[in-house]
């Protein structure tokens, strides 16, 4: 088991209503979920609540056997580099592709050098090095997306959730971004919660199908 | 030629010193205000309302403390451009520290799940912030040098006017314009514009200089 959601209830401040409503789930090592759902049904909200980038007003979020919200901050952080959450929009620092995929590294105290050449060999191993050194406030919507998952896949994360990873961009870019994650099923050993409101993607990625409905979640497959 | 020199020279470390002091304490106060939304509602107000305080009522009132008989009399820092350091200081904190928070309270929400997600610690996430809000930083101290540099109150009354020791160059146009001198006055005015201009481009080719 790696991530179990214990009766989750959460709102956000000001907000007069439940987003998630007493949900439960089990998320398990090495599978691949997809949360299906049209927009404003709490896909985000509930993909943040696994990140552990949100706290839920009631209940717990068990992780790797620690409820991870009543451990003290300085134990919390070892539990949070293992999970890797990218934006629906892709959040990209100033600077070039190489300096933002290396990004993760640097935090985790790899020398700089170091992670500019994992890097860089990342992006030749997926046949991409020609962005290396592309200025981030020139790429597209779907190169900036491609930059974003391969920063989180460069950390080699044991769970990666990936919030609408195919909205927003053309369809070359939309190949890649499909045969990147058909290579995390196949050759990595990372668990997967992938939203999106497009069913055929859902199909061809998922062990588990999600579906949320009036803050409440259940099991489409 | 050489006094004019000599004063603007010492406007230019008093009010840059003072911005530097207020910055050291500004940009981690905006960075608390920034994660947390229940203080920032009641201190921002606060701060933004203390922005147009009369400099004159801080000069009086630091004037008050560091006076002989006063509580801080002891430190013997009235009429030295230490004084003039602090006080200006005092008044550009409101002005630095809100507009830091606005600035740092946008990029947290852009940037700051992003370090998190990235498993940046609470030091590395604060860098990250920072540098992110860079430039956003640079113009709130180029606002608040500009207020130190251009205010006359606190160099008066804490400063004293003192010739070769706190004379600076507004206390300089003040003296003038008793005199009757109002073309000195008027050189030493055009003077204090050139150096806020100066220093507010300089900012800008420090910022395309690093690509901010």
């Amino acid at each position: 088991m790696t991530i179990e959601l214990r009766n989750i209830w959460f709102t956000y401040p000001g907000l007069k209503r439940w987003v998630l409503r007493n949900v439960s789930y089990v998320f398990n090592d090495n599978k691949t979920y997809v949360i299906l759902g049209p927009n404003g049904v709490g896909k985000t909200t509930l993909m943040k609540l696994v990140a552990l980038l949100y706290r839920p007003n009631i209940g717990s979020i068990i992780t790797w056997g620690y409820d991870y919200w009543r451990l003290p901050k300085d134990k919390r952080l070892s539990i949070r580099r293992k999970i890797v959450y990218v934006h629906e929009r892709p959040i990209l620092l100033k600077g070039d592709v190489l300096y933002n995929i290396a990004l993760g590294l640097i935090i985790r105290g790899v020398k700089r050098d170091e992670a500019l050449s994992e890097a860089l060999r990342i992006l030749k191993d997926l046949n991409l090095n020609y962005l290396a050194t592309r200025d981030t406030s020139t790429l597209s919507m779907g190169e900036a997306q491609l930059i974003s998952i391969i920063r989180a896949i460069i950390i080699k994360p044991k769970f990666l959730l990936l919030d609408e990873p195919l909205a927003h961009i053309d369809i070359d870019k939309r190949e890649a971004i499909l045969n990147i994650l058909h290579m995390l099923r196949r050759d990595y050993s990372v668990t997967l919660l992938i939203s999106t409101h497009d069913v055929s993607v859902a199909k061809v990625l998922a062990d588990e199908i999600l579906v949320i409905k009036e803050g409440t979640i259940s099991k489409m497959r | 030629m050489n006094e004019v020199i000599e004063i603007t020279l010492r406007s230019i470390y008093v009010s840059g010193l003072a911005t530097l002091l207020s910055l050291s304490i500004s940009v981690p106060s905006a960075y608390y205000l920034s994660r947390n939304s229940r203080v920032a509602r009641v201190i921002i107000p606060i701060l933004e309302a203390l922005i147009g305080v009369p400099t004159v009522f801080i000069g009086l009132v630091l004037y008050m403390l560091l006076s002989t008989r006063g509580p801080l009399g002891f430190l013997k820092l009235l009429y030295t451009p230490c004084a003039i350091i602090i006080g200006e200081s005092i008044l550009v904190f409101p002005l630095i520290t809100a507009i830091t928070y606005r600035v740092m309270h946008n990029t947290w929400i852009t940037y700051g799940e992003l370090a998190i997600t990235l498993g940046a610690n609470e030091k590395q996430t604060l860098m990250l912030i920072a540098k992110q809000a860079l430039p956003g930083i640079i113009a709130a101290s180029i606002m608040g040098f500009s207020r130190a540099i251009g205010e006359l109150g606190i160099a008066l009354l804490v400063g004293g006017n003192i010739r070769g020791y706190t004379r600076v160059l507004t206390t300089a146009i003040a003296l003038e314009v008793s005199k009757g001198s109002f073309e000195v006055a008027l050189t030493l005015g055009l003077i204090l514009i050139v150096t806020v201009l100066s220093f507010s481009a300089l900012s800008r080719i420090i910022e395309r200089w690093y690509g901010l």
